[in-house]
């Protein structure tokens, strides 16, 4: 009975899900039927890639997760120092970093000639030996945006532990081992595998990194074999027998998890202090291990700035190329961030309806359909956005037509996939907790509908609407995915610009663009949720 | 979706059309098409008699720029491609997608001689060599062997043979002078390689930054900061091995809508109008001695003694497999 006035909110996201997956499975079908100039093969090293790019997705995590737990640690018991906000909203922040901003921060302060290098000679010391580009640049750039993401988690969850079980440990004098060992990590179970495998998966599938930082074929990921497939070699056959395996590796790896993506929450944790007790050496520790990360988070994004900064930034800005690419960058941004919006509000909607039904009759229909909707939100892990754009390059060859237009639907096709696990990530347990406390209210007022949405979830789940629009826009406008396969003259990007600038003649510019695609993105993701949460003028 | 993508269209390609004039585009690699390379000044020339647009699109390395051309297919908005050279020229012929240039290349000076291709036509050449700062390194390498012999701190950047010209020119250097034994030349390049770059100006941009001691360019590249910069602590080291020989090439498109103004404007390109523009814009030698000659700066290069190029057709028979073995030996 209660479930009447919900149904009909069943069908908009079950639609959208669908249109997901049949737009996954036609670009998938077509790679599988595409009869080109050479058969699909795999190519004589795909043993090798596949290894390694595994080794180095285990490494990435391994190192990401365990900085993540010790620095979600120390942020857990340090409730209160000046600057923590800013780094724990830092810390959030580099989920949506482009990631070729961080990539060229990391190269200025570890480079060859980079900071590090410039103050152990200033101080005397031999110089480190080049590093950056390899496996260790790789790992550190991993480690940058994924660690900052698993101590966000981590640090989530700690502080949802009841203070009463703190002043517990407190009171029977439990070391901080097993303190840790008896309350924190028990608490910290629940997320971890999620977390592992999502850091797993997005380490596994990385592109820009690997393409920058990863310096000879020796690196190359299945994700950077099928770039190079496509755009150096035009051996599309193997471009397409690499992404299948790619497909094949994670999809079996996203089922085999059953994820449930809820855990991996990085909204705002409410506050707490721990009531507990440290010792000095405690206290020292923790902020040892919070200063260290500060700096290991900070330096990069100071390099950017003081580099953009010092660079003809003036001339960069007065660049017709750069003006094009960030106009480009904004409206796509903004396209997708609204495509975004809608189609997680619509699948939350469904997502809602099913998990309140949960509940109440947990039929095996529902059940399927709920995974099936949540399936189809987590599609980009299974296709990461070469394989994609490959799909929808394809297409764009053989039905001809604009090549522009191509690139457009493809990059906010991407776009969408990119952001929608995290937007449902956030906002589906706030739609769930509005429904809870307001279904039955606007089922006993027949609030259905768009009225139902106005009145209720409009208001209820602004925050994370807010906060599900800025992710959307950030990663959206700092993206190098599909834009690497169509970037070109008359379509560029920030990142594509950036891209292109780096490490090239013109560093200085890079750092130009770097530092206004920084900006835009830490302004957009800072100053937007909080326009969400202002009260609402009446 | 489609609504917002049209107006993506709108937006962005209004651009590309001139007011009636017919556009002609050429897809070349970045550094041709930057700013300080040769592409604005021969657009400037040659738009002040063609009555036309000339558009020059960059790729991020000239392979880069056929395989643009390629992915694109029929559709590709490209009339020309600048910027190949004679070792990737037989993959471009046999991709069919290029028309006969027909122009007259009687003025053409190469160290080759004679020019006989008559789908691709010459525009500059240079010799492949690494660059290197004085400062930093006071004993250059004089060969292959002498590199590998260094401490493996001494850094090289590179170029990948896949993407980018002088990448494919290093490997068929070594190629050439070593033979059997090139393999085991590049087993012992490889720690002394910081990174492999898609394009030329990747890898120069790195050099410049510090982040190698010596980086796969040109004799002629050293010329650049004598000349623009005023700055002569760059120079090339001359190996005993010899230098191998690039010779860039420009081809027309056979689905281009302007062939006539595509083959004048390739003919204009060996005009000396263009070949006095390029050594001090490409920092290579031009394809024809012109009446102005070459800039001061050029006489002071140093001028391989020993030439090496293995013929396009051998190398195009070879280049896949050599270029495996390449990715196998720097993969391990």
């Amino acid at each position: 009975m209660q479930l009447k006035g919900n149904r009909q909110s069943l069908l908009p996201g079950f639609v959208v899900s669908c249109a997901l997956f049949a737009m996954a499975t036609g670009l998938l079908l077509l790679l599988f039927s595409q009869q080109g100039n050479n058969s699909i093969n795999l190519g004589s090293r795909y043993h090798r890639i596949l290894a390694w790019t595994a080794l180095q997705a285990t490494l990435s995590t391994m190192i990401s997760v365990v900085i993540g737990i010790v620095l979600g640690w120390a942020l857990s018991h340090r409730q209160r120092f000046p600057g923590r906000a800013v780094f724990i909203a830092l810390l959030s922040s580099a989920l949506v970093l482009p990631t070729l901003v961080v990539a060229l921060g990391l190269v200025t302060v570890l480079g060859r000639s980079g900071w590090i290098n410039d103050a152990l000679q200033l101080a005397g010391f031999d110089p480190f030996k080049p590093f950056i580009y390899g496996l260790p640049g790789i790992l550190i750039a991993h480690a940058y945006f994924n660690a900052s993401f698993a101590a966000r988690t981590v640090l989530n969850r700690l502080q949802s532990i009841p203070s009463s079980q703190l002043k517990l440990a407190s009171s029977l004098g439990l070391t901080p081992l097993q303190r840790f060992r008896l309350l924190e990590f028990p608490a910290l179970t629940t997320a971890l595998p999620a977390l592992c495998t999502t850091i797993f998966l997005l380490c596994f599938t990385s592109f820009a990194i690997v393409l920058v930082l990863g310096g000879s074929p020796k690196y190359n990921t299945l994700e950077v074999s099928i770039y190079e497939a496509i755009k150096l070699d035009f051996d599309l056959g193997r471009a397409i027998g690499l992404s299948l395996l790619q497909l094949g590796v994670c999809a079996l790896l996203v089922l085999a998890t059953n994820r449930s993506a809820s855990v991996l929450s990085i909204g705002a944790p409410a506050r707490l202090t721990t009531g507990l007790h440290y010792s000095k050496t405690e206290i020292a520790n923790q902020y040892l291990v919070i200063v260290t990360f500060g700096i290991f988070f900070l330096m990069p994004l100071v390099a950017i700035v003081s580099d953009g900064v010092t660079g003809d930034l003036f001339k960069v800005l007065l660049q017709p190329v750069f003006v094009k690419a960030l106009i480009t960058s904004i409206a796509i941004a903004t396209a997708s961030t609204i495509i975004v919006l809608f189609a997680s509000i619509l699948i939350c909607s469904s997502i809602t309806t099913l998990a309140v039904r949960q509940g109440a009759e947990a039929s095996l229909l529902s059940r399927l359909m709920l995974r099936f909707i949540n399936f189809s939100a987590t599609l980009y892990l299974v296709i990461p956005s070469l394989v994609l754009g490959l799909g929808f390059f394809l297409l764009a060859r053989q039905t001809g037509g604009s090549y522009l237009l191509w690139s457009v639907v493809s990059l906010l096709a991407a776009n969408t996939l990119l952001v929608l696990p995290f937007a449902l990530t956030s906002l589906s347990p706030a739609m769930i907790k509005a429904a809870n406390r307001y279904d039955r209210l606007a089922l006993s007022l027949s609030i259905t509908g768009l009225a139902r949405w106005r009145l209720i979830e409009s208001t209820l789940v602004r925050p994370e609407l807010a906060y599900v629009a800025s992710l959307a826009f950030c990663m959206s406008l700092g993206d190098l995915g599909v834009i690497a396969l169509f970037g070109s003259q008359d379509f560029v990007t920030l990142p594509w610009l950036l891209y292109q600038k780096m490490g090239s003649y013109r560093t200085a510019e890079a750092a130009g663009v770097a530092l206004v695609t920084l900006a835009l993105t830490l302004f957009v993701f800072l100053t937007l949720p909080r326009i969400g949460t202002a009260p609402r003028e009446t | 979706m489609k609504f917002i993508s049209l107006i993506f269209t709108a937006l962005i390609s209004t651009a590309t059309f001139a007011q009636g004039k017919p556009v002609l585009t050429v897809y070349t690699y970045d550094a041709f098409a930057a700013d300080w390379g040769p592409a604005p000044g021969i657009e400037k020339a040659f738009e002040e008699t063609c009555n036309c647009d000339l558009v020059f699109v960059a790729a991020d390395s000239s392979i880069g720029a056929l395989r643009k051309i390629q992915l694109e297919g029929p559709q590709t908005s490209a009339d020309l491609i600048v910027g190949l050279d004679t070792n990737i020229a037989e993959a471009a012929r046999a991709t069919g997608l290029f028309a006969e240039h027909g122009a007259d290349t009687s003025k053409v000076t190469l160290p080759t001689g004679d020019w006989s291709d008559k789908t691709f036509l010459p525009f500059d050449y240079s010799y492949f060599a690494f660059v290197y700062n004085k400062e930093n390194v006071a004993t250059p390498p004089t060969s292959f062997e002498e590199l590998i012999a260094l401490p493996a701190d001494f850094k090289i950047v590179i170029q990948d043979p896949r993407s980018s010209t002088p990448g494919l020119g290093l490997l068929l250097w070594i190629q050439q002078a070593y033979g059997d034994k090139a393999n085991d030349i590049w087993k012992g390049l490889q720690p002394h390689i910081v990174t492999v770059t898609k394009g030329w100006s990747d890898a120069y941009g790195l050099f410049l930054k510090d982040e190698a001691d010596m980086v796969l360019s040109y004799t002629t590249s050293p010329a650049y900061h004598s000349i623009a910069e005023s700055d002569d602590r760059f120079a090339s080291a001359a190996f005993s091995e010899g230098h191998y020989l690039q010779i860039e090439v420009a081809g027309i498109l056979q689905s281009s809508k302007n062939q006539q103004l595509a083959r004048d404007f390739l003919q204009f390109m060996l005009s000396d109008t263009v070949q006095d523009i390029i050594p001090t814009t490409n920092w290579v030698y031009p394809a024809t001695s012109t009446e102005a000659g070459l800039p001061e700066g050029f006489q002071s290069l140093h001028l391989p003694e020993k030439t090496l190029l293995i013929d396009g057709v051998e190398v195009e028979k070879q280049r896949k497999s050599w270029i495996d073995q390449w990715v196998d030996t720097l993969g391990q």
